[in-house]
């Protein structure tokens, strides 16, 4: 599975920007379950955000979707933790 | 399937994303607004879990009413209450740091534009700090502000600038005030005015005039050994910051070199350097206090209620340029506003 994240927005307007690909990774199994339920719970267009949240972007595989503060699931928070080694 | 529409509030979140997902624009707003009501109405239930009662009567309106939480380093709000007005101050330096933040910030207003906190009737200012683990980011959610300690790396003490801490809470006053779309130009003007009133709170506090301001936002946030001098510059948008980690400033200051783009909800971070640019060519232009007239200008404009929540730059030069003329009669102060927004390129047929 190739997963990809882009954060934008934020007080400082700063974009980041992350991607990698599952197989042969020993934790692939987790971020391929992480990846797809944050996928499914994303919108297919940009989601409203409050002022100054992060917006993200999700791509699986072929498959983009976007999601933003303050409405991030646990599943979601992780997968941009683990891919951003940030705080979301 | 638009009937669903008016079940909404009890619609199941796969439906609610087959809403979103519709090819129908109303359709989908009403999918994605629905999201945002069940998320609102969960925090209402979090916010409704009692704190301490206060101790004396409630503070007279020309007094703040501040609350500082604090996270711990989780992603739960509001988090342990750790400072209140009857408190003294803590040990935890960001925590102080944000209450004396939020108190300088009421104080500008109630002095300046005699505004009571961000609604004008005494709305109490709740502050959240050590969000989540490298958070890099302060943001305002609609009730109360969020501070991180920042990734350390790039950004950290998101509190220890009064910019920044104005900023969010103008989010709120713009709010209260019939808002502005988060969203393209409405939504760069948004943060044009957090940025505006931001550096006006800092210039108040230290009683600078437009001549002696920095006019920087952020500059307290960058780590150490970054390339650069803030977040952004009013004064000279796109030249805040290039450093390897954090690119460049990618803010324009004239609109020939407004950014088109998806991400940022439209580039709201980035096109606010042209109102930005142009607040402070009026302040430069009429000399002095820059919150006497120039922040006169755009305070009643802001809360005049008649700014439409989608205004884009024309209309808000416009507006700008009428509100001069309201205020100061023709002359030196209209003529300042609709020379600067000329300058940026911005017609406003004022
Ligand atoms: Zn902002």
């Amino acid at each position: 599975m190739h997963i990809r994240v882009t954060r934008s927005g934020g007080f400082a307007g700063l974009t980041l920007h992350a991607e990698l690909e599952t197989s042969g990774r020993p934790d692939a199994a987790e971020l391929e379950r992480l990846a797809t339920d944050a996928v499914t719970a994303a919108e297919p267009e940009s989601s409203p955000v409050v002022p100054d949240g992060f917006e993200y972007e999700i791509t699986v595989d072929d498959h983009t979707a976007h999601c933003a503060d303050p409405h991030l699931t646990d599943a979601q928070r992780q997968l941009f933790e683990r891919l951003l080694h940030e705080g979301a | 399937m638009k009937y669903l529409a008016h079940v909404c509030s009890i619609v199941p979140p796969h439906i609610v994303d087959a809403l979103a997902d519709s090819d129908d624009p109303e359709v989908r707003e009403v999918g994605l607004r629905t999201r945002e009501l069940d998320d609102q109405q969960r925090q209402q239930r979090l916010r409704a879990v009692p704190i301490e009662a206060p101790a004396v009567p409630p503070f007279v309106t020309d007094q703040p009413d501040r609350t500082v939480f604090d996270a711990g380093q989780s992603t739960d709000l509001p988090g342990n209450r750790t400072r209140g007005e009857q408190d003294t101050p803590t040990t935890d330096q960001a925590v102080n740091e944000a209450f004396d933040g939020l108190g300088s910030t009421f104080t500008f207003y109630y002095d300046v534009f005699q505004r009571r906190s961000i609604d004008g009737a005494g709305l109490p200012l709740d502050a959240t700090v050590h969000y989540g683990q490298n958070f890099n980011n302060a943001l305002w959610n609609g009730r109360q502000m969020v501070f991180g300690d920042g990734n350390r790396k790039t950004l950290q003490n998101f509190t220890a600038s009064l910019d920044v801490i104005a900023h969010e809470l103008t989010h709120g006053v713009t709010m209260y005030s019939g808002g502005l779309d988060y969203q393209g130009q409405s939504g760069a003007l948004n943060e044009s005015i957090s940025d505006v009133f931001g550096s006006l709170a800092k210039q108040y506090t230290l009683r600078q005039t437009a001549e002696d301001a920095d006019w920087l936002i952020g500059d307290g946030v960058l780590v150490s050994g970054i390339n650069g001098v803030a977040l952004r510059s009013m004064k000279a948008p796109g030249t805040a910051y290039d450093d390897p980690l954090m690119g460049k400033d990618p803010q324009p200051a004239v609109m020939a070199d407004y950014v088109n783009t998806l991400r940022d909800s439209g580039g709201v971070h980035i096109n606010s350097g042209i109102p930005n640019h142009a607040f402070y060519l009026v302040a430069m232009a009429l000399g002095g206090y820059a919150w006497e007239k120039a922040g006169r200008i755009w305070y009643q404009t802001l809360t005049s209620g008649t700014l439409p929540s989608d205004a884009d730059f024309p209309t808000f030069a416009q507006a700008t340029t009428a509100t001069a003329h309201t205020l100061y009669g023709p002359g030196t102060e209209e003529d300042a506003v609709r020379k600067a927004w000329g300058q940026v390129g911005v017609n406003g047929n004022g």
